[in-house]
């Protein structure tokens, strides 16, 4: 819902804006789906300016859509596949982690989703060399088993250093910190999309349900609205940049993590084909 | 770049008249000065101005280039976090076979939930720990303080003593078989009582004012900035009771777990928690976990649990006669670790009630309490509320 305002397309003088005003037409859904003839008589305003106005408006808001063929050519060409390094679990995959959608990792206390997201994150610096964000929201984040993993790996004390200088991390332990972050990260790539080669490959959240079930459940209505809004972020982040993991609700049988893979190209208005992660 | 009004730690009375009027994305609002804004919305300039820093504050932080001045959170690279946690220590616990298995000892920054059957140590470890934090860096310390954080009464002063005697002792004859110039400065401050006195001993008596101890914890933890670990004896005890309301206690307990989670990496503390255990049954039999529930399984980093495996700790204890009263010595430090036997065939099965713990040293039992008496020593048997079965062997008395 877009509020109409001064100067929002041209021919929106701030006269028509008043008057549309004092009809009870605040914002372009209003204008765009109101009787324009009985708009035009009531705010005494030409018919023909009323329509130009709403032709611009809608060229500006409404979303284009593009056809099969084209979304798939796109997916082709944009949608790298990341290996998560071990063999097993690519095949469970089929063949590793798809960048523009979300992976979920779940399971029990100890299982081992914090070290299957640590894995991840030093083969993906490792072998294929790209950059990964690493947000932690439970503290299970230990850089000496991060080396561990990468000597496991790499011999040379070099390349170990610049594999672990390629994993950022970020620990944010509630949920509004845990947006920023997203948006900030966001925004550092819409500002870095020509120097595509230093921007973030794979987004891991360890974990979403940690600073989510505080605010879920009881009378707390924000809490599901919350929950949304992380995951219509992290979908986004997907698509436009790469992936993120999804949270799920909590029952207390299951805990997630989360763990993403991030693509390479800004694609801002395609529907989703279809996620491989379930809310 | 748009970012939804909902994702802003806004009250939701004035986000949804916000929505309601039309507003939908940070650019909206931030467009507006604070008396249109009250105008349009309908709420009064206070509010208004507060909805604007808010907005302002967090889409200002997009904007700039640099993203260090944002206090919310910090970006590091892996190396730079390697080289911080070389730097901390870790606090030992004196048993070698233990801090084998901690890699090192209790790590700092991280939470670490000791749990186990009632009697198996875990008081005793965690004041063990509180004692171990303090010792100089020189030994291999962190030189830190403490906070015990009691919700069970178990905390007995002059079980501490014993326990900072013992450490005391073994820092001394490390410092006089060495040449270290700089462990003999430092053994000489290193006594019981500055140990005692560096403890900061907080009691709950329920969830409610351990929840309270927590949000002030941030503060003492600012103002106190030696402190170097936190414990909470035990964790279970006041959630297990008196909260029938379980997905309040789940949300509780995770809100908790983020705060604490949330000061062990700002202050650099070690947090350690201590858990009951409950029984869960399956198809055809029994087993012991930890209590709290799966939710509450993912919260600590690390998760200690002792179980007995039936070999039976020595304890020495008498009674000053028949009747409610009890009169508990407490095992020395050397005998808990080393003498772990079995006196006989005279293994007794008891019920256990919540044990009221005393100030000093004698022990109340809630309800009543019969006490009987064999050949080789004092057993006892006390009835009340809540049960856990295990089984001790009476030990010799000592007077």
């Amino acid at each position: 819902m877009v509020i109409l305002r001064e100067g929002i397309c041209p021919g929106a003088t701030a006269q028509l804006i008043q008057a549309l005003k004092e009809q009870n037409v605040k914002t372009v859904v209003n204008l765009v789906s109101a009787d324009i003839e009985d708009l035009a008589q009531k705010c005494s305003i030409s018919y023909k300016t009323l329509v130009a106005v709403r032709r611009v408006l809608l060229a500006q808001y409404s979303p284009f859509p593009s056809n099969g063929a084209d979304l798939y050519e796109e997916l082709l060409g944009s949608t790298a596949i990341l290996s998560t390094g071990s063999q097993s679990l690519d095949k469970l995959l089929d063949s590793g982690l798809y960048t523009g959608e979300l992976t979920e990792f779940v399971g029990a206390p100890g299982s081992g989703k914090t070290q299957v997201c640590l894995s991840l994150a030093v083969n993906i610096a490792c072998e294929l060399k790209q950059k990964v964000l690493y947000i932690d929201s439970r503290g299970g984040l230990s850089s000496s088993r991060l080396l561990q993993l990468i000597q496991s790996q790499v011999d040379s004390m070099e390349e170990q250093s610049e594999a672990l200088q390629r994993i950022e991390v970020v620990r944010v332990f509630e949920v509004h910190c845990l947006l920023d972050v997203l948006q900030d990260l966001r925004a550092s790539s819409a500002r870095q999309a020509t120097g595509a080669h230093s921007s973030v490959k794979a987004v891991v959240v360890d974990s979403a349900t940690a600073v989510l079930s505080p605010v879920l459940g009881g009378h707390q209505v924000e809490g599901i609205s919350l929950m949304m809004q992380l995951a219509r972020e992290l979908k986004t982040l997907a698509r436009e940049l790469g992936i993120a993991v999804i949270p799920t609700r909590i029952s207390v049988e299951f805990d997630i993590t989360s763990c993403g893979t991030l693509g390479s190209r800004t694609a801002p208005s395609q529907p989703s084909t279809g996620d491989r992660g379930n809310t | 770049m748009q970012r939804d009004l909902g994702s802003f730690p806004l009250p939701p009375a004035l986000r949804a008249k916000l929505i309601a009027c039309g507003f939908q994305s940070a650019e909206d609002v931030t467009s507006m000065r604070a008396t249109e804004l009250s105008k349009e919305v309908g709420i009064s300039n206070e509010e208004a101005l507060e909805v604007l820093q808010i907005v302002r504050r967090k889409s200002s932080g997009e904007e700039s280039q640099l993203s260090v001045g944002l206090p919310s959170f910090r970006k590091c690279t892996a190396l730079e976090l390697l080289e911080e946690e070389h730097a901390q220590g870790s606090i030992i616990t004196f048993s070698s076979a233990l801090d084998e298995i901690l890699g090192g000892g209790v790590s700092v920054a991280k939470i670490t939930e000791i749990c186990g059957a009632p009697g198996v140590g875990k008081t005793q470890l965690s004041i063990q720990l509180v004692v171990d934090a303090q010792i100089p860096e020189c030994f291999g310390g962190l030189g830190g303080e403490s906070v015990y954080i009691d919700t069970e009464g178990s905390f007995i002063v002059d079980r501490v003593a014993e326990v900072a005697q013992a450490a005391v002792r073994h820092c001394h004859l490390i410092a006089e078989s060495g040449r270290d110039e700089a462990q003999q400065e430092a053994v000489k401050e290193f006594s019981i009582s500055s140990i005692l006195s560096r403890i900061y001993y907080f009691r709950c008596h329920d969830y409610v004012e351990l929840l309270a101890q927590a949000h002030l914890l941030g503060d003492f933890l600012a103002e106190h900035r030696k402190v170097r670990i936190v414990v909470i004896d035990s964790i279970a005890f006041p959630f297990r009771h008196h909260l029938e309301d379980l997905s309040l206690r789940t949300r509780l307990l995770n809100g908790l777990a983020q705060q604490l989670i949330a000061m062990a990496n700002e202050h650099r503390v070690a947090v350690v928690l201590t858990n009951q255990m409950t029984t869960r049954f399956g198809e055809a039999q029994s087993s012991l976990m930890p209590a709290l529930g799966e939710s509450w399984g993912h919260t600590p980093t690390t998760r200690l649990i002792l179980r007995w495996e039936g070999k039976l700790s020595h304890l020495v204890f008498a009674t000053s006669n028949h009747q409610s009263r009890l009169q508990l010595h407490p095992p020395t430090h050397a005998s808990v670790r080393g003498q772990m036997t079995r006196m006989g065939d005279d293994v007794v099965h008891w019920t256990l009630i919540q044990m009221v713990w005393g100030g000093n040293q004698t022990w109340q039992a809630r309800g009543l309490l019969w006490i009987h008496y064999q050949a080789r020593g004092w057993i006892w048997i006390a009835v009340g509320p809540g049960l856990a079965v295990g089984s001790v062997n009476p030990v010799g008395l000592e007077n």
